[in-house]
Parts: C-alpha cells; sequence; structure tokens
C-alpha cells in the first residue's frame, strides 16, 4: 500500500478514536451532570480531538467547512467535493 | 442545524462481495428497530420531552444518523460489484428491479420503511421505555446478524453498533430515573 495512504488512514483512525471519546463522555454527561471528573475528562478529550483534527485537517484539507482550508492542503489539490467519500474508502 | 463530516464515526471494512448479508443488513437501514427509526424517533421527541433529557434525545438521535451512514456504507460495499444474477440468488431479485443498485429505506424483507414503525405519546416517560425497548431490539438484530455471518472484517464494526445499542439503552434509563425524581420532587414539595 502507498505510505502517503497508509499515514492519512492513521491519522484519520486516531481522529476518529478521539472524536469517539467526545461522543462517549457527551452522552455520559447528558445524564450525569454533575459528575465533576467527568466533565473535566470531557473537557480534556474535546481539546485532545480539536488538536487532532487539526493536525489532519492542516495536512489532508478540512473534513468539515467549519475548519478553513489550509494553503497547504489547497496546494495538494484539495477540494470539498473531491473522492474519496466515506464510503469509497 | 448540521455540518456534514466527511468521515464515518467508526471505520468500515469488507471482506468480500456478499448481497446476502447486505440483504440482512437492510433490516438496521430500513427496518422498525433500525437506524433510521430510531434517528427519526429520538430527533422528534426532544421537542416536547423535560429540560433535562432534552440533551441525551439529541445526542443519541444525532449519534443515530451516524450509524446510518456506517449501515449504508456496509450495504454498499457488499453489494457494489454484485452481479444481477448474484443479487438474485441473495433474495434481492426484487429490490435489483425496483432499485438497481441504489440503496433504499427497507428492511430485509424488503417492505418500504414507514413511520408507523415509531410513537410520539406526549408522555416522557412512555416514550422513554419505548426509546429503551428500541435499543434493545437493535442490539438483538446486530447479534442474530453477526451469528450468521461470516465477515471478519464487517463483524468489527458491528460489534461497536451493538456495543452501542448497550450504551443508549444505559442513559435512556438514567433518563427516566432523572424524570421520575424530578416528579416525586414536585409531590412534596
Amino acid at each position: 500500500m502507498n505510505p502517503a495512504f497508509e499515514e492519512e488512514r492513521a491519522l484519520m483512525l486516531q481522529l476518529q478514536e478521539a472524536d469517539f471519546v467526545v461522543v462517549e463522555l457527551t452522552l455520559y454527561t447528558d445524564t450525569h451532570p454533575d459528575d465533576q471528573d467527568a466533565l473535566d475528562q470531557w473537557r480534556e478529550a474535546i481539546k485532545r480531538a480539536s488538536k487532532i483534527r487539526h493536525q489532519y485537517e492542516s495536512r489532508y484539507g478540512p473534513l468539515s467547512l467549519a475548519s478553513i482550508p489550509t494553503e497547504q492542503a489547497i496546494e495538494a489539490g484539495w477540494r470539498w467535493n473531491q473522492t474519496p467519500w466515506p464510503w469509497q474508502r | 442545524m448540521w455540518v456534514y463530516e466527511k468521515k464515518l464515526l467508526y471505520p468500515v471494512k469488507v471482506d468480500t462481495c456478499n448481497p446476502k448479508l447486505a440483504r440482512y443488513l437492510m433490516e438496521q437501514y430500513g427496518g422498525a428497530d433500525g437506524e433510521l427509526a430510531a434517528a427519526l424517533r429520538y430527533m422528534n421527541q426532544r421537542y416536547t420531552v423535560p429540560d433535562k433529557v432534552i440533551g441525551v434525545l439529541n445526542d443519541i438521535a444525532t449519534e443515530e444518523f451516524s450509524h446510518l451512514e456506517m449501515i449504508a456504507t456496509m450495504i454498499y460495499k457488499l453489494t457494489k460489484d454484485a452481479t444481477p444474477e448474484q443479487l438474485v440468488e441473495a433474495g434481492l431479485g426484487a429490490h435489483f428491479v425496483n432499485h438497481g443498485h441504489d440503496l433504499f429505506y427497507e428492511n430485509a424483507g424488503n417492505v418500504p420503511f414507514t413511520a408507523t414503525y415509531i410513537q410520539a405519546k406526549g408522555d416522557p416517560i412512555a416514550d422513554l421505555y419505548e426509546d429503551i425497548a428500541a435499543e434493545e431490539k437493535a442490539r438483538a438484530t446486530y447479534q442474530w446478524i453477526i451469528d450468521v455471518s461470516d465477515d471478519t472484517s464487517l463483524n468489527d464494526s458491528l460489534r461497536f453498533l451493538r456495543e452501542r445499542e448497550n450504551v443508549h439503552s444505559l442513559r435512556f434509563r438514567e433518563s427516566v430515573e432523572i424524570l421520575k425524581e424530578e416528579r416525586d420532587r414536585k409531590k412534596f414539595f
């Protein structure tokens, strides 16, 4: 497999993991609003996911239109309407 | 509003073209206890429930849409290279005649999705009990699909989804307790 492709996959997986922690802790804090420890973990999880997202997007382009496309990504040919879409991976 | 993210909640890989397995997965796509039913049910209930449980309905509904996308990805990958003959053999002949290689919101028996699968009772406790049952039924369906699937890569994603149904069921049970507690407090003061 193409090593550049593999690097992208690995970073995507890291982001999926980090984002999932946010999803899980959000649901938990929805029903445990006074659990201070969970709230702290939730804030940390959001910070961590945001950092990895920034790392991914600056290299490979935005995953949503809430992020600004970097010059690096534009120059590398990133366009929103480009494959692969998630079901094509 | 929602913003689309160009990524799946959890990776979806399949080992081989397998239209029969795709047909079973349609139960979770457009079936009574499937992801579409779940997403629409919770999304609709969130407007009128007490404030304390709006978040859990809103956030689980959002997650269900990401599950729907995962199921769609599975069905797409399992059928995209199938010949019409293979689709007929897998019991998807009627589907192919009506929809070609498109996906469609129907169950494993080719019955189209209907809003009668879901309820909105105007009673938060009754609605949440339905939600708990929906999660448990979806969990059971995932288990039955895993039991008949020999696709190792796909089963990994299905186990993730099965586990999510457990977590959602737990959060809905806690939501019931939150509402009961609130109701009892009102009686005393």
